[in-house]
Order: structure tokens, then C-alpha cells, then sequence
């Protein structure tokens, strides 16, 4: 039912927690020195599960920067597309 | 001595944090957090408990206990293995859930010892068919928030697991050193350092720290709690602002509070508490731990922001602050010396928690409940994001120090409504948004007339009622009427008319009131001036008022120079010009200006018009329930506005004024009178005044006249004390008003009914608006509505800042703002609050005079009491106390006790002043100016009697600190001083003042001064309140006296011994200790001893050597000759000697031993003292003269306890609150009496001994020695005690050696503890009991004297010791009589190579002990027969009198 999340739709989402404009954010940027807290992690998670990407709050604070997120949400993504269960 | 891999780690800095908390009040249980699941579906209660011990063994940090070493604290991981959950079915109780949650709280109310017990705790309850409650309690220290949802989470896949018979996955935590080395790692990272350099730079000028209170407190142990849900209605629209702005709901909850701390306090630079989780990208993800930090955010706010601008504030400064989150708050604070004292880093907290778990048992769903999230400082949100559209839970938390419950209630109803009002329009300034609350005095009770018409209508209708009298003079309404008329024509002629002014400088009396009414009638305004004020100020008022004429008296004309002027008495009266009135008293038109007495600056002139005047009066009289018949006295000097109300509201009603003489106020009494013979029904006077009223009424030294229906007082704050005084002696039946009211309001603007009987004792409202006025509360200022406001002041433009419209209200109506500070009382009434600029900051205490001053005044010998606040030229800041005392009068450390009882320190005066009476200003208030002036900076306080407790103080911290020259007055924590430190200070303080002192004291009083002057407050109090309770009891005054050593015992002239002793004096060689010290004398020396032996002659004195030798089962020493027995008694004056005989040894002793004391565990100290204590000062001055060494046998019970100090060093001890037998006291007693003299130069030496046993070689027990008497009569029974945990012994041969060959060898002045090996654990003795065949079972003390069968065979003191050691002591609370590490590097260094060694207590060692006591028939044979380990040699039965426990 959402859109599939893209890496442009991943951006944007970040650009919008860091205040910042979706071309500008680093993906190599540790989440916390960008300012990210525990409930704007768990908010983004809770998007992006909405987007239909399993992924958990956990998953994404012990990662630590914005690439390594973007290789695990790509990594379910691809699960569930191919209907992992 | 530590050993290096024991086990033992140190603390992560979060946990650091949360031990050195715990340090502060280790009873308290504020630190342990707690939550409980509701489970909704059944639960095997079986498979539960078992996926709670599976969990809890697989979580590493609730496998610990935290020891200290040195001061350091260090975790040892200690597997949780005794520890059962609490279940529990509470379906057959009426409310089982109330019944779970009582019985949480109580589990949480309980202190956890970190040193022994386990820091968690599990409880399970079944409430109904399917519905569980499990509970969860674990210490800060181990977990946070975070840890103890993986915790729960993990318990729960355990459970499902065994339930589904699945298998479990692994739980894939990670390890405790993986967090340790992490944050080892970031301590030595340049993040750190950068992290660091963020915060001091954002704090580099240490902002004040505003909070929802002014007080100040100590961490509580409990705290109160609010909780609220907010549904979707308050959540979605947070949800949609936080949206709209692009940052999340809980910035906007930030900002909320931030605004709502700005409204409250008025700062405008506010920091909060913001916990961190500390773990994003860390190992600690996966770690149950303790690795929470917290956030000081920093936010500016002005009453100008909306809540838009305030959330994007907020979320900028997280995106800054965040990443550098991983900064220890602690190590800030230390850093920004913010630590001790009043000193903050951060205000209120907020926490939001997003973290929802949602746990499934075996499939059931459940809900979590926090109980405690651990101490609450000050006042905290906590934020719970519930379950999908539930919306959230706000549970309010505060400091039951700083908030009651009824603040509590209002502070969170303050937060939600702004939070709605301020998400309803973010775009509103807070400063529209602020609380404000509105008391409004209602309707008049019909239309406003000018007073003038009123007036009119009394000469028209009644003009022979009696108006005004005055010293056997009156005058009617009609006349009074006229003359007024006559006046006003004679002013008009002279220019005065509706807008001039007229200056009216009359004393009171009737031509003052027809002048007043003329001036009105003309049309002008009158301005009253003091006729009898100084020529400069009229003047200035003159120049100021610009009067058109000036009305006065010929004897007062010289003082308005050029002015025109108006003589009332003047002869030219009758001929003088007159010329018709204009209409006059028009509501706009001025009635009068009268001039405020401005403590600072000019005197302004507030102008008063027509309207406000009739508005008051209308209002007031309405309000007193003036009566035509009642006679009003006019008390006041015209140019006060009392005089105002006294004469318009009497003329206006129609009553009759009676002005008063001035001898009439030269006493009470006579004032008294004077209103009974004039038939006075109505009093206003000035509070100063009454307040003499009321004190005389009180006393009986005067009595209120028979028809005196009121009394209206105002002017300043009435005192309670007298208020309640006067409710007393005379009741409800006189009315007695309470007013308040600036000038600018005209006269009165609120009135409380003091004579109303529902009204608490001590409390003095102001009661509430007259009727049509309004009072708001804006932060706690009031301000007055209506149209009794003045017009301004003269000659100024409008004054803004005074008289403004206030927009709160509908139609934004101008309001005076008072400057004064009134809270809301529960009565719904107004309380005053002083002054907004009496205010005086002290320590960053808010301080109002006058709550000091009430205080004071509750004392019976205060009179008159006024506080000041006085700025040093040092910059130092101070309250200085006034006092005009009672005789007798009290001291002023009596003064500052009682204040000290009521108030916090900050605001008890550091000065007290007495004085005979205080000045006041010519309207009778206390003139505050006058006496900041009177009170010079006055140099140094004098020290008082804490001076040589605050050189300790002192002292302690340059040792601890590594400074020089610390002043009484200086801030340790100003230093750099630690919460680690402050805990090494207070123990050694402890240690040296031989008295307790808490950690938490330390951080209250952070200077020397405050310190010793609380210690000796502290003092008072116990003398005062001999309260048992747990702390240490006072050392005897007897005990401290005799500590004294004499001031003639010091080296004196005589031939000092040299070379080896020739001939040497020993004490106590009947003992157990004793003979042996003789045999060890006659092997190592050539010298004849001398025994001092009680007995009644020589022969005597010998046998009992002997009976004593042979009872150890020494050999009697062949060359018997170099003996010689004297019969003493030490207890005795000259030591029970003849003069000669005491004489001849002094001259004739080349050495002394004195090893004789009465050993009791019972007797106290002053039945101890003469043989122990004088004994040792009899021997010390014997040998003085000769300087003859005197080495002294003691022991080491003497030293304090391993609870008081972690070592027992080999040196003297100064005196200690662990000295509370009196055997040890007189030890200790004589210890100091040795030190003193070593201090002066004599030759000593002091042996402190352990438990001393049996010779190693031959395994004789010493049956009356305390422990041996515990196992004879414990074995028996099979049960012994847990005593202790360890204690040195060593055997006699070898401490009669050791002590006779360091005495001989060892540097006068040295200390020796004779511990060289390490200390007996009990466990290890009670285990070789055990393997010697008998069967026992270890008990705590008091279960075991319990369970001792009466006829077992102990001693009878020994057992009277153990009574009263169990007495009143709970369950495993017994006193700790272990002691820490004693150290013997003395002894150790001094037998190097002497061949005389110490043998360790062991397995064989006791079991020849054992050996000899089956042999003596002291112990029954083994049931099960072992071999015996040592050879029998002990024979015959035994008798010692010394045992050294």
C-alpha cells in the first residue's frame, strides 16, 4: 500500500530529522553526531516498517552511519520483495 | 592487601554516579527502580519463576555486589543464587490489584546493601483468573531504563520458550567489559575531548539554574507522584505540530516545559534534565547495564516566544547537544565546579520514553507500568508513549523536600493547560499564556457618589449630628459644613479651583478636616504636608506639587517662604476676599495628591481623583460596616492616607470622628483609655502600632474599652504571632480588619477578617478585594483592577511600568502593579509575600526579611525583630538580624537555634544585633535603610566555640585536596572538591571528631564555618534530645577528661636510664598475657623484675606468680631471685604503694611494662577507669623524672570498626564514635595519655594485641577468653554464632616475644599492632570445628542466644554481652565489631631478622586448641570420633585473667 522505499524517499526522511536538505545528507554520517535521538530513530523505524521494511529500533542505533542503514533497509526490502517469510 | 585479579572491577561513570548517590544516605531506597507487567492471560506461575532464574543468571549486572576499598568502589560479580520471586494469589482478597501494588511499594521502600545483597528482586501476582502482575525491582546501579527492558523482553522469550517447548534463541547480549573497555576507550577519545570543549563552552558562564521552586533540598528517599493519560484529543494535535515543523513530539513536550519553568520562575535562560540512553552505535545496545547520562539543555525563553519558535529552539539545540550526549553529566559538573552546596548544572526533567514494549507471554499480550524511575531531584516529566493511539502518560514526579502535594497537583494542572493552550496556538507569546489568577472583590453594593454630595446630604438632613471632636471641642455636620464653604470661598479668591492644587500643612483637628473639605468644596485637589516635617522636604514637595496656596497656621507660615498662603487662624479670616465656588468634584477632577515616603529616590506624588476616592469609600464602608452611630478615632497624620479613610469614610456614613490628642499615644494604656472615656467604637491604627496593642491586650497591661466594635489595621505585615496573641485575649467579639493597599490604589485594596474563627492559627491573610476591585496574580506579583487606581503620579508622564492595561483580561483594563508578592492560601485568600525588592539572594536563596523576621518574633524574648541583607565590600553576602529583646534578653546562639529549628540555613542571619528599639520612619515602619546604614561592614566574625572543629574541617580538606590555607569561609566544593572526597572528609571527620558525620552534610554545609556551626548545632540538639537512635553515642565526659595527660608529667631532670635495664617494672604478670611477658623477660634480659601484684603482702604477691605460672603450665623459672613481687593495687593513688617504696622505684626502674588491665565486656567505663586509665598516668608520672621507658600493652579493639575506617593504622587514634565499651574506651583512654607523653618527649612504646590464644606449641586455651567461652557453650548445643567475619589472632609465647624484644629495640613513640598475619575468618574456624567431628549450624547472633538452651555453659558475663549486643538490634543488623585492615608494618619491619615469627592460625593449630579442651572435659568428645590432629599434652585445668577480646 506505501510507496516502496527508495534511497531518495530514505533521504528525505533523514534530511527532515537533521533539518538539512535531502542532497546534503552524508550517508557516512554517524547517526548520533548528527543529532539523531532515541525517538527520532524509533520514529524513522516506524515509517519506514510502515513503508513495509521490517526493521527495528535496535537494528538502527547500533549502526553507525546512515550507509549502514541504508544497506540493511535495502537488504529487507529485497527480502520481502522476494517474499521471505 | 588488594591483590590484583580478584575478581573485582571497577564501576562504568553512570554507576559511579549512582554509588556516590547512595553514599550521601545509604538508607535510603530512592534508587531503586522498578516496573510491574500485567499480564493479560493465565500464567504458569512454575515456568515463570523458572524464566526469571534462567534470566537473571544470564544477566551479568545483576550477578554483583559492590565492595570498597580505600574509598573506591569496585563491582565483584557474585552469582545471584538465594534469591526466590514472590508469588502470590491475591484473588481471593477484594481489591487484589491494591493489594499487589502495596505490597510493590513496600518492597520499593525498602534499602538495598550493595555490599550484600542482591541489587533485584521479582514478585509475582495473580489478581484474577487470567490476569498476572509481574513486578520487577532492580537498583540504579545495575540497570537502567533501557537494561531492564531487555531484561523483561528476554524474560518473556524465555518463558514463551519453555511454555511452547520451543527451544530458545540465544539472548545475544553482549558483556559488561565490553561496555567497560568502550567507555575506556571514549574517556581517551579525541570525541571526548571534543564533547567536553562543546559543553564547558556551552556553559562557560554557569547560568543560574531556575526551577519550579525556590527552596532547596537534599535528595529525598521517596517522592511524589502524578500521573495523567492524555487521550487523542491533547496527542494529536502535539502529534500534527510536531509534524508540521518537522521535529518530533517530544521537542514540543520540551518546550512546553521550558516555557512552563519561564512562566513560573520568570528566567529566561532555562536548563533542564534531559536523560540520554547513551547507547546509540554502542556495544551497550545489547547489555543489560547502567550506562544512562543526562542532558543539560540549555534553552533561552522570552515571554515573547510562542511555542513554534520555542520547539525549533529546542530541537536545534538537541541536534547540537545530542552528539555529544556520550560526556558524563557528573564529570561536567566536576568540571564546571558545580558540585556541593546549592550549585546546579541543570533544573526540571523531562524524559520521554518512546520505548513501548510490547512483551508477549506464550502469546498473551501485556501492559508495563512503571513504579519508581529512581530519585527525583527536583521535579521531573516523565513521558510514556502508550500503546498504537492511545496517546500518552504523564507521571509527574517531584522532590517531597522542595514540592507538597498540593504544588504538585498545581504544577502539573499549570504544564497541561499550557501545553493545550500553547499546541492550540503556537504562534501566541507565552507571555500571553501565562497563569494569572483573578480574585475579585464583587459588586458595590449600589451607585458611587462623590463623597462631597454625601457629605452634604448629613449637613442638609442631620445637621446637628456631632461631625468631628477634638480635645473637648466638636463641631456639627451643618457646621462643619459651613466653615468648609467659608474656606473654599476665601481659596477661591485666591485662585484655587478645579484643577489647581491646594497644600494643606495642618496638624489633625478640626480645622484640619474644615480645611480639607474647603479645599474640595473650591474644587481643588488637596495635598497634605507634614507641617511639622523638615524645612528641605517641604520644599521639595512644594516644588514638586506646585500648590496654588498654601493653607496653614500662623505658627508653621515661616516654612512656605515665597508660596501663597492661607492662614486658617489667621485675624483677617472674617474680611477676607471670597469669591463663589465652581461645581466641584467632578470623577475626573483630582481630590488629592499625597506623597509616598520613597525609601529610594524622590518622593512621588500619587493624584488621587474624585472618583477613586468615592469608589474606595463606597467599597470600604461598606465593607467594615460603618454605622452613622459609630465613633471612628482619627488616628493618622494627615499626609498618611489612613487619614483618608478615617475622615472620608466617617462623614461620608455619617458617624462621628474623634480626633486624638497627642498625648494621648504616649501609652498604650492611656491611648486605651482615652478611647473608652471617649466612647470610640471604631480603631484605625497603623500595624506597627497595634502590634503594641495588641502585646499589652495580651499581657493584661491594658484592657480594650467596653464599646470598641473594630479595629482596622494596615500598613505593613501583621505579625502572627500577635495576631494570634490578640485572637486570644479578646475573641470574635472585636472585629479586627486586616488591610492592604498601596497609595496608588487609594487607601485599602484588599481586607481580611482576622477575627473570623475558622482562621488557622498563625496565619495572617490579607484577605480579599474590596468590593469593586480585582486582584491578579501574575508570577506571583499582585496587581490591582478597578477604579480606585490613582491617575498617575505628579508630574511624571504615565508610568508604565506601574499603571498598565492588562491585556489577560477581558478588555485589557488597567492595573497597578504592586511590586508585592502574595500567594493564594488553600482559604482562598491573599497572603502577603514581601516585598519584590526586599528580595534578597543569598547562596541563591531567595530570602524575604520578613519570613525570617516572623520567625524571630515567635521567640518570647524577641520584641521587635528586623532582618536586613547586607553586601560586604568583599562582595560577600549576609542577613543581618535586629533585635529588640524581652528582658531577660536571649544570646544571640540562642536566637540563631531557634531560627535554626524552623528555617533553612540560608536564611538564619550570620549576625545578630541588639539594640534597644528599632528605628522607624515617621509613618512608623521599620526603617530598613536606617539600619543597613547602622550595620558597618563589621571585620571578621569572632570565631565562636566551632573554631578548632573548623580547623579539623579544614585541615581534612587541604590533606584530601592537596591545598594550603583553606579559610573557614571557603567552599570546598569552589575548591574542586568531589563527591568522592566529600565521602573520604566526612568519614575521617567522623573518625576524628569521634562523633558521625554524613556525607550529605558535607554537600549542605560546604564551608568550614557552616560545617562546625551545623556540628554544633547538631550537638545542642542531642544534649538537648537524648533521642536512642542508631548514631554513635557521645564519648563520656569523664572519658574525655581523663584522655588529659597531666601537665607536670613531661621529662625531667633526672638520670636518664642507659645501656641495658638493670632492673624493670612489670604489671599484670598474674595474667595470660602477663607471665608470659615475665618468662620472655627473664629470657631476654638480665634485670630483676619487679611484679606489681595486688595482693595484701610480698609473700602473697609471690604465690599468686606462681599459682599463675603453674595454671599456664610455664616452667617456674630457676633464677626465681631476679623476681620480686610487690604488693600494689594500681587502682589506688601512688599504685597502692607506700610514698618511699613508689619513690624508690621511680629512681631506681630502668624500664617499664605495663600490661595489667581489667578486662570486662560489661562494665562501663567509669567503673574501668581507675585500674585501666589512672593506672596508666600513675606509671607515666613515675617515670617522667628519668625519663624511663614505658611500653604499654593495649589492644586493637580500640581501633575503630572496618564500618567506621577501612585500616587500622599503626599510630595513635584520635577518638572515634566506635569506642561504646568501656574497656575500650579506657584503652583508648590510656593510649592517649601514652601519646601525649610521647608528644613531650618520653621514651614509649604501645603494643595493641589481638586476640591473644594459647601457646602454638602446646594448644592451652584460655577458657575465659571470649571466644572460646562462645564455642564451649555453642558446640554442646550444636549452633554457633555468626560473629564476625574475621579477627588476628596470635599465640602468646610469640607475642611475649615480640613485645619484649621491640620494646627493647624500637624507636621511642612507636605504635606496633601485633596482627603479622592475616586475619581468622570465623567461616574458616567454624569449618574446622566442623571437620573436627562436630556437627554445628551457623546462626545469625540473635537466633542463636534464642536458641541457646538455657543451661548452656557461658559465662555469665559473656552472655549478659551478648544480651545486650542483640538487644533491640533487627535481624542481621548486629554491630560490626570486625575490623578493616590492620596494618603491622611496624612489627614486620621490627622482628626482621629476629627469628621471632608469627605462626598462622590454621587447621591444625585449632584442632590442638580442640584437642585441649575435650582433654580438660571443657568440650564433650566429638560424636564422630576423629583422630586427634595434635598431641596431648595439655594437662591439669587452666585459669587466666586475661582475655584480650
Amino acid at each position: 500500500m506505501a510507496e516502496p522505499l527508495t534511497l531518495a524517499v530514505f533521504r528525505a526522511d533523514l534530511a527532515e530529522f537533521l533539518h538539512q536538505r535531502p542532497d546534503d545528507v552524508d550517508l557516512d554520517e554517524n547517526p548520533l553526531l548528527a543529532g539523531l535521538d532515541s525517538l527520532r530513530i524509533t520514529t524513522l523505524a516506524e515509517r519506514w516498517r510502515a513503508a513495509g521494511v521490517q526493521v527495528t529500533f535496535l537494528e538502527l542505533a547500533e549502526r553507525t552511519s546512515f550507509g549502514e542503514w541504508w544497506t540493511l533497509l535495502s537488504e529487507r526490502q529485497a527480502g520481502v520483495s522476494r517474499g521471505d517469510a | 592487601m588488594p591483590d590484583q585479579d580478584n575478581g573485582r572491577r571497577p564501576l562504568l561513570a553512570a554507576q559511579e554516579g549512582i554509588w556516590t548517590g547512595q553514599q550521601l544516605d545509604l538508607d535510603s531506597p530512592a534508587f531503586n527502580t522498578g516496573e510491574y507487567v500485567e499480564i493479560h492471560g493465565p500464567v504458569d506461575t512454575t515456568v515463570f519463576e523458572r524464566a526469571l532464574r534462567d534470566t537473571v543468571a544470564e544477566v551479568e549486572a545483576l550477578n554483583v555486589r559492590f565492595v570498597v576499598d580505600e574509598g573506591q568502589p569496585w563491582q565483584v560479580a557474585v552469582p545471584a543464587l538465594e534469591w526466590r520471586p514472590h508469588t502470590a494469589d491475591l484473588t481471593g482478597l477484594a481489591d487484589p490489584r491494591a493489594a499487589a501494588l502495596a505490597w510493590m511499594a513496600r518492597d520499593m521502600d525498602r534499602p538495598v546493601d550493595l555490599t550484600s545483597e542482591p541489587v533485584f528482586g521479582h514478585a509475582l501476582f495473580r489478581i484474577a483468573e487470567d490476569r498476572f502482575l509481574w513486578y520487577h525491582r532492580v537498583h540504579h546501579i545495575a540497570l537502567d531504563g533501557f537494561g531492564l527492558a531487555l531484561v523483561a523482553r528476554r524474560v518473556a522469550e524465555t518463558y514463551t520458550a519453555l511454555v511452547e517447548g520451543r527451544p530458545l534463541a540465544p539472548n545475544g547480549f553482549g558483556t559488561l567489559e565490553s561496555v567497560r573497555a568502550e567507555e575506556t576507550a571514549y574517556r581517551q577519545s579525541e570525541r571526548c575531548a571534543k564533547d567536553r570543549a562543546y559543553w564547558m563552552e556551552r556553559f562557560a558562564d554557569r547560568p543560574a539554574v531556575a526551577s519550579l521552586t525556590d527552596r532547596h533540598a537534599l535528595p529525598a528517599r521517596t517522592f511524589l507522584r502524578r500521573v495523567v493519560d492524555l487521550g487523542p484529543e491533547d496527542v494529536e494535535p502535539l502529534r500534527a505540530l510536531a509534524r508540521e515543523l518537522s521535529v518530533t513530539w517530544s521537542d514540543v513536550l520540551v518546550a512546553v516545559t521550558a516555557g512552563y519553568v519561564h512562566q513560573v520562575s520568570g528566567a529566561r535562560d532555562i536548563v533542564l534534565s534531559l536523560p540520554a540512553m547513551g547507547r546509540l552505535g554502542s556495544v551497550s545496545l545489547r547489555v543489560p547495564s547502567m550506562v544512562r547520562n543526562v542532558l543539560a539543555l540549555r534553552v533561552a525563553v522570552e515571554d515573547g516566544d510562542g511555542l513554534r519558535d520555542l520547539a525549533l529552539r529546542v530541537s536545534g539545540e538537541l541536534r547540537a547537544g545530542l552528539p555529544h550526549q556520550r560526556y558524563r553529566y557528573e564529570q561536567l559538573r566536576r568540571d564546571l565546579k558545580l558540585v556541593g552546596g546549592t550549585r546546579r548544572l541543570s533544573g526540571p526533567g523531562i524524559n520521554v520514553m518512546p520505548f513501548e514494549y510490547d512483551l508477549r507471554f506464550a502469546g498473551h499480550r501485556s501492559t508495563v507500568h512503571n513504579v519508581s524511575a529512581g530519585p527525583v531531584d527536583d521535579l521531573s516529566v516523565n513521558v510514556y508513549d502508550r500503546a498504537e493511539g492511545a496517546g500518552l502518560r504523564i507521571a509527574m514526579d517531584a522532590n517531597p523536600g522542595l514540592y507538597t502535594e498540593a504544588e504538585l497537583a498545581a504544577h502539573q494542572q499549570g504544564l497541561l493547560r499550557l501545553l493545550r493552550e500553547a499546541v492550540a496556538r503556537p504562534g501566541r507569546p507565552l507571555g500571553e499564556l501565562r497563569p494569572l489568577t483573578v480574585l475579585d472583590g464583587g459588586p458595590l453594593p449600589g451607585p458611587v457618589r462623590p463623597v462631597l454630595a454625601r457629605i452634604a446630604d448629613h449637613a442638609a438632613r442631620r445637621g446637628g449630628a456631632i461631625a468631628v471632636e477634638h480635645d473637648g471641642r466638636s463641631v456639627t455636620y451643618g457646621t462643619l459644613f459651613g466653615d468648609a464653604r467659608a474656606v473654599a470661598q476665601r481659596l477661591a479668591a485666591r485662585g484655587a479651583g478645579p484643577g489647581t492644587l491646594v497644600a494643606v500643612a495642618l496638624p489633625r483637628g478640626i480645622e484640619a478636616v474644615t480645611a480639607i473639605l474647603g479645599v474640595l468644596l473650591s474644587g481643588a485637589a488637596y495635598c497634605p504636608l507634614d507641617p511639622a516635617a523638615p524645612a528641605s522636604r517641604t520644599a521639595a514637595l512644594l516644588e514638586d506639587a506646585g500648590p496654588a496656596v498654601v493653607l496653614t497656621f500662623a505658627a508653621h507660615a515661616a516654612a512656605f517662604g515665597d508660596h501663597p498662603v492661607l492662614l486658617l487662624d489667621g485675624e483677617d479670616g472674617q474680611d477676607d476676599e471670597r469669591a463663589p465656588l465652581a461645581s466641584s468634584g467632578a470623577s475626573d477632577d483630582l481630590a488629592y495628591v499625597i506623597y509616598t515616603s520613597g525609601s529610594t529616590g524622590k518622593p512621588k506624588g500619587v493624584e488621587i481623583t474624585h472618583g477613586a476616592l468615592a469608589h474606595f469609600v463606597t467599597g470600604a464602608a461598606h465593607r467594615y460596616g460603618l454605622r452613622r452611630d459609630d465613633r471612628v478615632l482619627q488616628f493618622a497624620p494627615l499626609h498618611f492616607d489612613a487619614s483618608v479613610e478615617e475622615i472620608f469614610l466617617t462623614l461620608c456614613t455619617g458617624a462621628t470622628l474623634v480626633v486624638r490628642t497627642d498625648d494621648m499615644t504616649e501609652s498604650v494604656s492611656g491611648l486605651l483609655d482615652a478611647c473608652g472615656r471617649l466612647g470610640v467604637s471604631f480603631l484605625d491604627l497603623p500595624t506597627a502600632y497595634w502590634h503594641e496593642v495588641a502585646y499589652a491586650v495580651s499581657t493584661g497591661a491594658a484592657a480594650l474599652p467596653e464599646g470598641l466594635r473594630a479595629v482596622i489595621i494596615g500598613g505593613e505585615a501583621a505579625l502572627p504571632e500577635r495576631v494570634d496573641r490578640w485572637r486570644k485575649a479578646v475573641g470574635p467579639a472585636v472585629r479586627l480588619f486586616n488591610t492592604y493597599g498601596p497609595t496608588e490604589a487609594t487607601v485599602v485594596a484588599t481586607v481580611a477578617d482576622l477575627h473570623d474563627p475558622d482562621l488557622a492559627a498563625g496565619q495572617v491573610p490579607i484577605g480579599l478585594p474590596l468590593p469593586g476591585l480585582r486582584a491578579a496574580v501574575l508570577d506571583g506579583e499582585l496587581h490591582i483592577v478597578g477604579d480606585a487606581l490613582a491617575r498617575g503620579y505628579r508630574g511624571r508622564v504615565a508610568d508604565q511600568a506601574r499603571f498598565a492595561p492588562l491585556p489577560r483580561l477581558t478588555g485589557s483594563p488597567r492595573a497597578y502593579r504592586t511590586g508585592d508578592l502574595v500567594r493564594l492560601g488553600d482559604d482562598g485568600q491573599l497572603y502577603f509575600g514581601g516585598r519584590a525588592d526586599d528580595e534578597f539572594k543569598i547562596s541563591g536563596h531567595r530570602v524575604q526579611p520578613a519570613e525570617v523576621e516572623t520567625v524571630l518574633l515567635a521567640h518570647p524574648g524577641v520584641r521587635e525583630a528586623a532582618v536586613v541583607g547586607q553586601v560586604l565590600p568583599d562582595g560577600t553576602r549576609r542577613l543581618v538580624a535586629h533585635v529588640a529583646a524581652e528582658s531577660p534578653a536571649p544570646g544571640a546562639a540562642e536566637l540563631r537555634d531557634h531560627l535554626r529549628a524552623i528555617l533553612p540555613p540560608a536564611m538564619v542571619p550570620s549576625a545578630v544585633r541588639f539594640t534597644g528599639r528599632l528605628p522607624r520612619t515617621a509613618s512608623g515602619k521599620i526603617d530598613r535603610n536606617a539600619l543597613l546604614a547602622a550595620e558597618a561592614p563589621a571585620a571578621a566574625e569572632a570565631p565562636g566555640a566551632g573554631g578548632s572543629v573548623e580547623r579539623a574541617i579544614t585541615g581534612l580538606w587541604e590533606q584530601v585536596l592537596g591545598l594550603d590555607g583553606i579559610a573557614a569561609g571557603d567552599d570546598f566544593f569552589d575548591l574542586g572538591a568531589q563527591s568522592l572526597q566529600a565521602i573520604q572528609v566526612a568519614n575521617r571527620l567522623g573518625v576524628e571528631l569521634g562523633r558521625e558525620v554524613r556525607v550529605a552534610w558535607l554537600f549542605q554545609y560546604p564551608t568550614a564555618a557552616e560545617l562546625a556551626g551545623f556540628l554544633a548545632h547538631e550537638d545542642h540538639k542531642d544534649r538537648r534530645d537524648p533521642a536512642p537512635g542508631p548514631a554513635a553515642p557521645a564519648l563520656p565526659a569523664a572519658l574525655l577528661a581523663d584522655a588529659v595527660l597531666d601537665e607536670d608529667i613531661r621529662p625531667g631532670g633526672g638520670t636518664r636510664p642507659t645501656g641495658a635495664p638493670r632492673r624493670v617494672l612489670l604489671t599484670g604478670a598474674t595474667g595470660f598475657v602477663g607471665s608470659h611477658l615475665l618468662a620472655e623477660l627473664l629470657a631476654m634480659t638480665d634485670a630483676e623484675i619487679v611484679c606489681l601484684v595486688r595482693a595484701k603482702d610480698a609473700a602473697e604477691a609471690t604465690e599468686r606468680l606462681r599459682t599463675s605460672f603453674a595454671g599456664q603450665r610455664l616452667p617456674w623459672p630457676a633464677d626465681e631471685g631476679r623476681i620480686t613481687a610487690v604488693p600494689s593495687d594500681l587502682s589506688r593513688p601512688l599504685l597502692g604503694l607506700s610514698a618511699d617504696r613508689f619513690a624508690e622505684l621511680a629512681a631506681g626502674c630502668d624500664a617499664i611494662w605495663h600490661n595489667a588491665a581489667t578486662v570486662s565486656i560489661m562494665r562501663d567505663y567509669s567503673s574501668l577507669r581507675g585500674a585501666n586509665t589512672e593506672a596508666t598516668r600513675r606509671l607515666l608520672g613515675m617515670a617522667a623524672e628519668r625519663s624511663v621507658p614505658v611500653h604499654l600493652v593495649s589492644t586493637l579493639s580500640v581501633a575503630p570498626p572496618r564500618s567506621h575506617s577501612p585500616e587500622v593504622p599503626e599510630a595513635f587514634l584520635p577518638a572515634h564514635s566506635g569506642l561504646v565499651y568501656g574497656y575500650q574506651q579506657s584503652k583508648w583512654a590510656s593510649e592517649r595519655l601514652l601519646e601525649q607523653a610521647a608528644e613531650r618527649g618520653l621514651p614509649v612504646t604501645l603494643h595493641r594485641l589481638g586476640r591473644v590464644t594459647g601457646p602454638a606449641g602446646t594448644g592451652f586455651v584460655n577458657q575465659r577468653d571470649f571466644l572460646w567461652s562462645v564455642l564451649r557453650s555453642g558446640i554442646p548445643a550444636g549452633i554457633l554464632p555468626e560473629l564476625f567475619e574475621a579477627e588476628v589472632w596470635t599465640p602468646v609465647d610469640y607475642v611475649a616475644k615480640a613485645v619484649v624484644r621491640l620494646s627493647l629495640t624500637a624507636a621511642a613513640g612507636t605504635v606496633f599492632n601485633h596482627a603479622p598475619v592475616p586475619q581468622v575468618r570465623l567461616d574458616d574456624l567454624y569449618d574446622w570445628v566442623q571437620e573436627y567431628g562436630y556437627a554445628v549450624k551457623r546462626l545469625p547472633l540473635g537466633r542463636w542466644r534464642e536458641e541457646l538452651p538455657r543451661s548452656a555453659d557461658v559465662a555469665a558475663t559473656t552472655g549478659a554481652f551478648l544480651d545486650s549486643w542483640t538487644a533491640g538490634s533487627d535481624d542481621g543488623d548486629e554491630p560490626d565489631l570486625g575490623l578493616g585492615r590492620v596494618r603491622a608494618d611496624n612489627v614486620l619491619r621490627g622482628l626482621e631478622d629476629t627469628g621471632i615469627v608469627c605462626p598462622e592460625a590454621d587447621r591444625a593449630l585449632v584442632f590442638r586448641y580442640l584437642d585441649h579442651c575435650v582433654q580438660t572435659g571443657a568440650l564433650p568428645a566429638p560424636p564422630e570420633k576423629k583422630p586427634l590432629a595434635g598431641k596431648p599434652v595439655s594437662q591439669g585445668n587452666s585459669e587466666g585473667s586475661r582475655s584480650d577480646y
